[in-house]
């Protein structure tokens, strides 16, 4: 994948200025930095749902800004968790048959064999048995689960994920992390995800993006992590004689 | 007399139907706002096509100039709403514009004609006690429409209602399918607002389906059943009170969510 002096300008305003980067695959990599930094904006251009105002990005041989629709096939987003309606009736099995239901056309029907394939995919995100319970009666790591899910059924190159370890506590963002390290190696996914914090995945050895508008540090933590680069892409910074406190992490 | 009773019930029945299959996803997908914006179309629709009927004798009829500025003010909401404008912004411009429409045409009328108002104030209090042959067929082609086009894209509607984005993700053509809800509540607005009115579908529209997501279970038959009941005994109770039946619906509605608050607190 690689992104190649990415900007996109929303009425006026940066969200990214010449954001340049190269991955190979298979690659597991955070994208890191303040609110506002043009994270979600990046993930969104990688989908295709944003067009660059200039620059151009290759994901697998294919540019999302020209071809949206071959990145959804290839491609598997998980939202934040924060912004779906939990008011709205829906069992976890719905949720995961979506994404192999979206493929076809109305009614789509859960016919057995989707069912099955739910519940494989649920069983391989540690949710088994867990389908025909409501999505609002989840906590909030088995939700982050269920989304996983969701883009895994459809067998994706790519998982793209936005926030995934928002609202958790620690010892879960280290389940999630986990179970993302585990679908990279088991199943050759490549991941990219958005992230505030970095430390439940850092055994893993990622990737690291540094981004705020434009890309700050790019590899691994030792070499991004450095303060004097952090207190550049985090100008609100909280200094303190034990080092530096970047930001929140929504919760 | 038997037989215009029947035809009354008859149409508060398939007007029941309409609310039973458009409630649950308006509640679900958060637009009662949007809902009640077309109410502001239709009313708007209704008194520009008596202002045009009475100035130049155009012989329009209203429903169907009230349900076409419905489906306009719809279709710029949804275009607005796609263009990156956020729902509550566009739904307060178009219900802004329609108000405006209804004032200024309001004015307008009442100086050219003294029957003009209490025309169009039928069309906001419902003219239902009388139901005809025509509002019967109205009724049963937008039931006919709305129901099993609401059930067959329900999946969908949902789907989004749950995760927009994620809907996009996946390949959904979310413009399509809001340009398709808003179409049938407009569709469906405008028929129920010909026959109980626009002031009582305010709040028929939205307390279905409330109640089903209450309840958390059998969503549909809970939304349709207390719609076929609110309207069925507002009907019946506005016949005993002696006042239109959109009072006697209001007056259901009221008690239903009065009931579900109590119900909830204990």
């Amino acid at each position: 994948m690689e992104a190649e002096e990415v900007s996109v300008i929303f009425n006026g305003q940066v969200a990214l200025d010449r954001v340049s980067f190269k991955l190979s695959s298979p690659f597991f990599t955070v994208v890191m930095g303040p609110n506002g930094a043009g994270k979600t904006t990046l993930l969104r251009a990688i989908m295709g749902m944003v067009r660059p105002s200039s620059g151009r990005i290759n994901i697998y041989g294919i540019d999302p800004a020209r071809s949206p629709g071959k990145v959804l096939q290839i491609a598997g987003y998980v939202p934040q968790v924060i912004n779906v309606n939990l008011h709205v009736p829906i069992t976890v099995e719905e949720v995961v048959a979506m994404g192999v239901l979206a493929k076809v056309g109305p009614p789509r029907i859960l016919t057995p064999r989707v069912r099955s394939r739910v519940e494989e995919t649920l069983e391989m995100v540690g949710l088994r048995g867990m389908g025909r319970k409501p999505f609002r009666e989840l906590s909030g790591g088995q939700r982050q689960r269920a989304l996983i899910a969701r883009a895994l059924i459809r067998k994706p190159r790519i998982l793209l994920l936005d926030e995934p370890f928002s609202m958790l506590d620690f010892d879960i963002k280290c389940e999630i992390a986990e179970l993302l390290n585990r679908l990279h190696r088991e199943m050759g996914v490549d991941i990219l995800m958005v992230a505030h914090e970095i430390s439940p995945c850092i055994a893993f050895q990622p990737t690291i993006i540094l981004l705020n508008k434009r890309v700050y540090a790019f590899g691994k933590a030792e070499d991004v992590l450095r303060i004097d680069i952090l207190r550049k892409a985090y100008p609100g910074a909280t200094e303190l004689p034990a080092g530096v406190i970047i930001g929140e992490d929504h919760g | 007399m038997a037989e215009l009773l029947a035809l009354a019930y008859l149409l508060a029945a398939l007007s029941g139907g309409i609310v039973g299959s458009i409630s649950l996803p308006i509640v679900m997908s958060r637009s009662v706002m949007f809902a009640l914006t077309l109410l502001h179309s239709i009313l708007g629709g209704a008194i520009l096509g008596v202002y045009l009927n009475t100035v130049l004798r155009l012989g329009l009829p209203i429903p169907l100039i009230a349900a076409l500025t419905a489906v306009g003010f719809s279709i710029l909401t949804a275009e607005l709403v796609e263009k990156g404008m956020s729902e509550d912004v566009a739904t307060a411009l178009s219900v802004a514009t329609a108000t405006t429409i209804t004032i200024v045409f309001s004015y307008l009328a009442s100086h050219v004609s003294s029957t003009a108002i209490s025309t169009a104030w039928g069309y906001v209090m419902g003219v239902s006690a009388i139901a005809t042959e025509w509002d019967i067929t109205m009724a049963a082609i937008a039931l006919i429409i709305v129901a099993p086009t609401i059930h067959l894209t329900m999946k969908e509607f949902r789907y989004i209602a749950f995760d927009e984005e994620g809907a996009r993700s996946l390949g959904l053509n979310v413009r399509f399918y809001r340009y398709l809800f808003y179409s049938l509540v407009s569709a469906a607005s405008a028929v129920l607002s010909s026959t109980i009115g626009v002031l009582v579908t305010h709040v028929v529209l939205a307390v279905p389906g409330a109640l089903a997501l209450r309840i958390g279970r059998g969503h549909t038959v809970v939304a349709y059943s207390s719609s076929l009941a609110v309207i069925l005994l507002g009907y019946f109770l506005a016949r005993v009170l002696g006042v239109p039946p959109s009072g006697g619906v209001g007056v259901v509605s009221v008690s239903v969510i009065i009931g579900m608050l109590m119900y909830e607190r204990g």
